[in-house]
């Protein structure tokens, strides 16, 4: 019963700050985001510029073939700007370096095709064609993206120069050298008779319900962490963790009304945000289930920092760092290739993978694992903090 | 004037001195700047991962391991248990005299297409001696990812800094003794200037020794200390206004998380936006900001760019500083 009132009592004081209208609105703001500008299928910003030094009635020969085969399409025109500049362009094999400068300024319209993965459509690359191989070498310098030669000799075979920037690594420069090694033609015959076999129906989420999982994550439960910093440190300030101990009410009742409005307020926004984008797909029951959770143990963690300090300004430090320590796991999320194991022990990357198995209804022992972990780690932080705040009723 | 704003100033310093909250302002983003450097070869070099068999040829194993990270593996088990982890590998498995390639299904199809090509080229014998393909290099050393993740420091300094005037306005008001300004011989603006300047200095010397770290030793310094000006009155202006239209600690910490907001759109539509729908950030001084110091990280700024990006950063920063100075004059009386 006390813990009940100390919950409204904590809800009445919330609703009449703009805190938790600020969360609600950022939860709707958010939400507009992903179903006005996010797009569902990713798009590709990879650019190349090309040069085809070749006649002209060959180079359209081959575009309209690409074209024809669905490889390709024809896009609007594109205007670049070329800016005076100075720069050196070395041969990687035989090491010779060639000093380039340009004083002039100029604009130039270029002819755009967009470069299609012939399975799916989508867009797997833009390419400009360029006139002369100096405008070429400008924009692929001035644009810091991959320039290519395409040069065709006189028995008819077709050689690349590319011009990279310098950062690209030297597997990605082996792959370019040995995919030049056999004919075109011969690549693609012996690709199409490789045998690729999948262990199983593996579903995927879209552009845009791939970022939900980073959204509740790092919005709502790392939040959860800090916003529970700052209530306890408010009340600090206002003597209200001193006057606790003339009250009947004990101090982990506090201290769980606290959490149960962040509670709240991340199940508030959290919906906001899943529910129109991912509709009736996932089990929702497991997805609240695991919110809770993780929200709780990440908040108990805030409970448990908080009880170190008397300001936040003294907690300041610690806070700050927790905080970015824990966003780490976003770059393997998000680069999936980009996966060592040291990252795997920081609590939000089970978070981000939970959520992720949640809405894609895939591995339901791992969810349900961690949810058992971050119960018992949030428990364990919860006690710890109760404890502290008990001894010290202020620091 | 001058005297009685470094008195702000210094009182300030004094007073941050008790908790570091000043210092934590400076040292989170050369924290962070290590973090970069350490982290960002990592980054760039997430080439596709192989599992293999430890029985497979060596001369295979050893023609794969020049294009991708290798695992080796004791059984065909083993390696779809590897396949079916939560990261993205794909493994060549024998098959008789040929190969097959084992996915999971729900790879990105850049690497499907990795592991189809390298293992065509294998098959075709293809050796880099035979090639046709010639590589220039324009002998750049810095990946774009690490440009970009400095630069986002940047804005992120931009935004404690912000944060730490914003905090110690709160703290006024708790203490207040905002209000005792009024009755000192301190004019209003020398106030806000002097109670600004340390969190400025300190996202300055920060955002400074964040871009010497990260080893951008060669870039046009005076660019970037122009960038780092401009920067500075975005932080007052930033920090003012959430100190002053928050009541307590709560309400500042929430509209930092408001502040986030238009900082990560303007990195997002500038990294991922088409240059056409550019204009529909060039309200947010954070985009002009971010611009200006990708172009000098780079090394492909010029000073008309420069100079009309620092120049809306202070535009629209005093546009907001004015809009809001009846606030700001209430905020303090």
């Amino acid at each position: 019963m006390k813990l009940l009132s100390s919950y409204l009592k904590e809800m009445k004081i919330a609703a009449r700050g703009f805190y938790f209208y600020i969360e609600i609105g950022m939860a709707v703001l958010l939400l507009a985001i992903l179903l006005l500008v996010i797009s569902e299928t990713s798009i590709s910003s990879s650019k190349q510029f090309v040069y085809n030094d070749m006649p002209n009635k060959i180079a359209k020969y081959i575009k309209d073939q690409s074209i024809k085969d669905g490889d390709a399409r024809l896009a609007d025109s594109t205007e670049f700007k070329l800016k005076p500049a100075k720069f050196e362009i070395t041969n990687q094999e035989t090491v010779e370096t060639t000093a380039y400068a340009f004083d002039d300024e100029k604009i130039i319209e270029l002819e755009t095709m967009e470069m299609l993965d012939s399975d799916s459509g989508e867009l797997e690359e833009t390419v400009y064609y360029v006139e002369t191989e100096e405008d070429m070498i400008r924009l692929a310098y001035g644009e810091s993206e991959i320039g290519a030669t395409a040069a065709m000799n006189p028995r008819g075979k077709v050689s690349y120069t590319y011009y990279l920037q310098g950062y690209e690594t030297d597997r990605l420069e082996s792959l370019l050298y040995i995919s030049h090694s056999k004919s075109p033609g011969v690549i693609n015959a012996k690709k199409d008779r490789q045998v690729v076999r999948t262990l199983g129906v593996a579903e995927t989420l879209n552009n845009r319900q791939n970022l939900v999982p980073l959204f509740i994550a790092y919005l709502g439960s790392l939040m959860g962490f800090f916003i529970v910093l700052s209530y306890i440190f408010y009340d600090k300030a206002e003597g209200v963790i001193k006057a606790f101990a003339v009250t009947p009410s004990s101090i982990w009742k506090y201290l769980i009304s606290k959490i149960f409005v962040i509670l709240t307020t991340v199940v508030v926004s959290s919906s906001i945000i899943t529910i129109p984008v991912m509709g009736g797909q996932p089990n929702y029951l497991l997805f609240y289930l695991f919110l809770l959770v993780t929200t709780f143990a990440l908040a108990s963690l805030g409970l448990f920092v908080a009880s170190f300090f008397d300001t936040i300004a003294k907690a300041f430090g610690v806070m700050y760092g927790i905080m970015i320590t824990l966003m780490l796991p976003g770059f393997s999320y998000y680069i999936p290739s980009f996966d060592p194991l040291w990252l795997r022990f920081f609590p939000t990357y089970p978070i981000l993978q939970g959520f992720k198995d949640i809405l894609l209804n895939g591995d339901v022992g791992y969810v349900l694992t961690y949810a058992l972990v971050f119960l018992a780690g949030g428990l364990a932080l919860f006690f710890l903090a109760d404890m502290r705040f008990k001894k010290t009723l202020t620091v | 004037m001058i005297r009685k704003i470094f008195a702000v100033f210094k009182r300030d310093l004094l007073s941050s001195r008790r908790d570091f909250l000043a210092m934590y302002i400076i040292v989170v983003p050369l924290l962070l700047a290590v973090g970069i450097t350490l982290f960002a070869p990592g980054l760039n070099d997430t080439t596709v991962k192989l599992a293999m068999l430890k029985s497979d040829d060596t001369e295979h194993i050893e023609y794969m391991k020049q294009f991708a990270k290798v695992e080796l593996f004791n059984s065909l088990d083993e390696l779809e248990r590897r396949v079916a982890k939560r990261d993205d590998s794909v493994a060549i498995a024998p098959t008789g005299h040929s190969y097959e390639i084992i996915l999971q299904g729900n790879e990105l199809e850049m690497v499907e297409d990795y592991a189809v090509q390298l293992n065509t080229l294998y098959e075709l014998g293809a050796t880099e001696e035979e090639t046709t393909a010639r590589l220039m290099s324009f002998g750049r050393i810095t990946p774009p990812l690490k440009t970009k993740l400095v630069n986002m420091l940047i804005a992120m300094t931009i935004m404690l800094a912000g944060m730490l005037i914003a905090m110690s306005i709160v703290e006024e008001k708790a203490e207040n003794t905002i209000n005792a300004i009024n009755v000192t011989p301190v004019s209003q603006t020398g106030f806000v200037i002097g109670k600004s300047l340390l969190g400025g200095m300190a996202a300055l010397l920060g955002i400074i020794g964040a871009v010497l770290i990260t080893g951008f030793y060669d870039i046009n310094w005076f660019m970037i200390l122009l960038v780092g000006l401009t920067s500075m009155i975005l932080s007052f202006v930033v920090g003012f206004l959430q100190g002053l239209s928050s009541e307590d600690v709560i309400e500042a910490a929430g509209s930092v998380k408001l502040l986030f907001l238009p900082i990560a759109g303007s990195i997002a539509v500038y990294e991922f936006a088409s240059e056409n729908w550019h204009w529909t950030v060039y309200w947010s001084p954070f985009y002009w900001a971010y611009k200006a110091n990708n172009l000098i990280l780079s090394k492909t700024a010029d000073w008309g760019t420069v100079l009309l990006s620092t120049g809306m950063v202070i535009g629209l920063s005093l546009i907001v500083y004015f809009m809001a100075l009846p606030k700001i004059r209430k905020g303090l009386s």
